[in-house]
């Protein structure tokens, strides 16, 4: 008799404590931080950028924001009017719009009536504000004024860190031979990672069997 | 109650809606409830567009069906719960539009952070320093206008908020106002909009001293520009003190009126210039002294050495520094901060390519890096690219071929001409010395 499993699931979502730190835990510490100060967060993709933002809001209860700009390419600059009056402003993908004038302005104006209201601003890129070419030097001058902190990729270890951490939050033993099994097969970015623990927690609750090779090999189809 | 009906709303939208969607579009409401009807109030209208088009009927069913039998229906708008910190008309806010002349906040707040106590002094900004406080001792005397400009990230604007504070210091009662000149510019849109214009004139108008910052922003918006005339004009001729910064000489904006830059010409005009290093340390010890952070001489040195660009630049590493430092409840040495900086450092080195060397002649001198490395020869480029050219000579290991190369295809003996003419003008002309000194100490310390 196979084993139904209950609908009760841990977040996927974006939030704190679904971010494995590893070698980027100074980044995370000045994410989860609080402090007024503005701050950039900058790597290659899949490095956790998004999530980060994204979690410093789920963990912000007063109202806040969070902007991709390379995801919405009709977004134009105006939708950032008044984020001065939210607690947190995160602005995602910074490079995307580097060198565009209207924006850059108006992030101008923004960091400068955040510093006014006291709202805190945290910025992601895949480059620091320096390596950016702006068009609007007092932009630049801005961003560069930001703690500047870099989301490194993480290693095979850590990966493998990454990957136990999240099966033993559920309650999961992931032997390390099927780790490391699993390893050349896993995507990197983290998100991925642990949805990927999640399939397999839900396949070893159904089939009632322990996280070994064979059967993982078996859960996961692979060949 | 609002707030957990609101609350409960979200809790459902969070399951429902995309992450993505949730925390650009939901997160920033704030929520109010006022005469029945529940208020959500967005950022801006671009929200409430989304929100109209893809969430409101369902945020309109989860309220009917949290709302224990009443009847509440859904308002959403543009505005804020609490009232703007500053704004002239409230356009956007829930909050009564103010009336009376008196009741109109102008531009932003003062910022008592910045004093003349703690403006580090050095050769590059002492005249500005000195004029400032002779203006704050003597407002609507001394110069009027007083014209400061310079680079970004030098300290114009610490300057400005420094007079104002020394003039409430000696007159509490003083009317005083910092706006920037984007936010003038908005504030007049919206008083237009608002039929609020005479209000709006009379505010600016009836101020003991105006302090108007970046006002190369005035370029191109006439209708600004000719309000700004007459506001200044009338804050002179009442001997009312009007204090204005900018990124270069009032005469090198284009898209301003000449009326405007000949009158900004009246009073004083001073220049800051990029810090030279020992005054890079003085910053920095000063802002930790500021942030209660016990920074040792070596290691300010180390860092201005490094990062001597601007000092919004220099503010972010050591902002860096003394974040490491709490999270990891080490003291800060030499080389804590080197391991803390280390990224950033590896990339201020690579940033000394000839294409950062172009990028920053080309702001430098307001043309584009495009004239750098076109065949124009009328002495406005040729003059800069001679002196990028020198540059790239000096401060990479770029051979004069590869270097002619990177400008637009040029022989080495072209390049070799450039870097003897710089050499021989630094010698003859103040300002071409003083242009690449400026230039070899932001890119390279």
């Amino acid at each position: 008799m196979r084993q139904l499993p209950l609908g009760v699931q841990l977040r996927t979502a974006a939030v704190f404590d679904n971010y494995y730190p590893g070698p980027n835990f100074e980044a995370v510490a000045a994410v989860r931080s609080q402090s007024p100060a503005p701050q950039w967060i900058w790597g290659a993709a899949a490095t956790g950028k998004s999530h980060l933002l994204q979690s410093a809001c789920a963990a912000t209860a007063a109202p806040s924001a969070y902007v991709p700009l390379a995801l919405d390419g009709c977004m134009p600059p105006e939708a950032l009017e008044g984020f001065e009056q939210l607690a947190l402003a995160c602005i995602d993908d910074l490079d995307a719009i580097a060198g565009q004038p209207r924006w850059e302005r108006a992030l101008f104006a923004l960091f400068n009536a955040a510093a006014e209201s006291g709202t805190r601003l945290l910025f992601a890129a895949r480059a620091t504000p320096a390596a950016l070419r702006w068009s609007l030097p007092d932009w630049a001058s801005r961003a560069a004024s930001c703690g500047v902190y870099q989301l490194r990729v993480l290693d095979d270890a850590e990966r493998i860190e990454a990957l136990r951490m999240r099966a033993n939050r559920r309650g999961l033993e992931l032997p390390l031979e099927t780790a490391e099994y699993l390893l050349k097969r896993m995507p990197r970015d983290q998100q991925a990672l642990f949805d990927l623990v999640d399939t397999l927690d839900e396949a070893a609750l159904v089939a009632q069997r322990r996280l070994t090779v064979p059967f993982v090999r078996a859960a996961l189809n692979l060949v | 109650m609002s707030e957990s009906l609101w609350n409960r709303c979200l809790r459902v939208l969070e399951s429902e809606l995309p992450e993505r969607q949730f925390n650009t579009w939901v997160r920033p409401l704030q929520a109010l409830e006022r005469d029945g009807e529940l208020h959500l109030l967005a950022p801006n209208r671009y929200v409430v567009e989304w929100l109209n088009q893809n969430s409101l009927a369902r945020i309109n069913e989860l309220v009917s069906s949290f709302g224990d039998g009443l009847a509440r229906s859904v308002v959403l708008d543009v505005g804020t719960r609490a009232p703007p910190v500053a704004s002239v008309p409230a356009s956007v806010a829930v909050t009564p539009k103010p009336k009376r002349a008196e009741a109109v906040v102008l531009g932003s707040r003062i910022n008592p952070e910045f004093t003349f106590d703690n403006f580090v002094e050095g050769k590059s900004n002492q005249l500005a320093k000195a004029a400032a406080i002779q203006v704050a001792d003597n407002p609507g005397k001394a110069y009027n206008p007083l014209f400061i400009y310079g680079g970004v990230g030098l300290g114009k604007t610490h300057l400005m908020h420094a007079v104002a504070n020394k003039i409430k210091t000696h007159s509490p009662g003083a009317r005083l106002a910092y706006v920037h000149s984007e936010r003038f510019v908005g504030d007049m849109v919206r008083a237009l909009q608002h039929r609020t214009i005479n209000e709006f004139k009379t505010a600016y108008r009836s101020l003991d001293a105006l302090l108007i910052d970046d006002i190369q922003f005035f370029a191109g918006k006439e209708g600004s520009q000719e309000e700004f005339f007459h506001t200044f004009n009338a804050l002179l001729e009442g001997q009312q003190q009007v204090i204005m910064t900018c990124d270069r000489y009032p005469k090198e904006v284009d898209g301003l009126e000449e009326r405007l830059k000949s009158r900004f010409g009246w009073g004083l005009t001073v220049a800051v210039e990029p810090p030279e290093l020992e005054t890079c340390v003085a910053i920095l010890m000063s802002k930790a002294a500021m942030a209660h952070t016990d920074l040792p001489e070596e290691v300010a040195f180390f860092i201005a050495k490094r990062i001597r660009s601007n000092v919004r630049e220099l503010e972010g590493a050591l902002r860096r520094v003394v974040a490491n430092s709490h999270f990891t409840g080490r003291p800060i040495t030499l080389e804590f901060a080197k391991d803390a900086l280390k990224d950033l450092l590896a990339l201020q080195e690579k940033l000394v390519t000839v294409e950062n060397i172009q990028k920053t002649v080309a702001e430098y001198y307001k043309i584009r890096v495009a004239d750098l490395l076109s065949k124009r020869r009328s002495r406005s480029i040729a003059r800069p690219r001679q002196v990028a050219m020198a540059l790239a000579k000096e401060l990479t290991n770029h051979s004069l071929p590869e270097i002619g190369d990177a400008f637009g295809g040029r022989d080495h003996t072209t390049v070799m001409h450039a870097c003897k003419r710089i050499k021989d003008l630094r010698e003859v002309e103040r300002r071409i010395g003083e242009d690449y000194m400026n230039l070899l100490r932001t890119l390279a310390g």
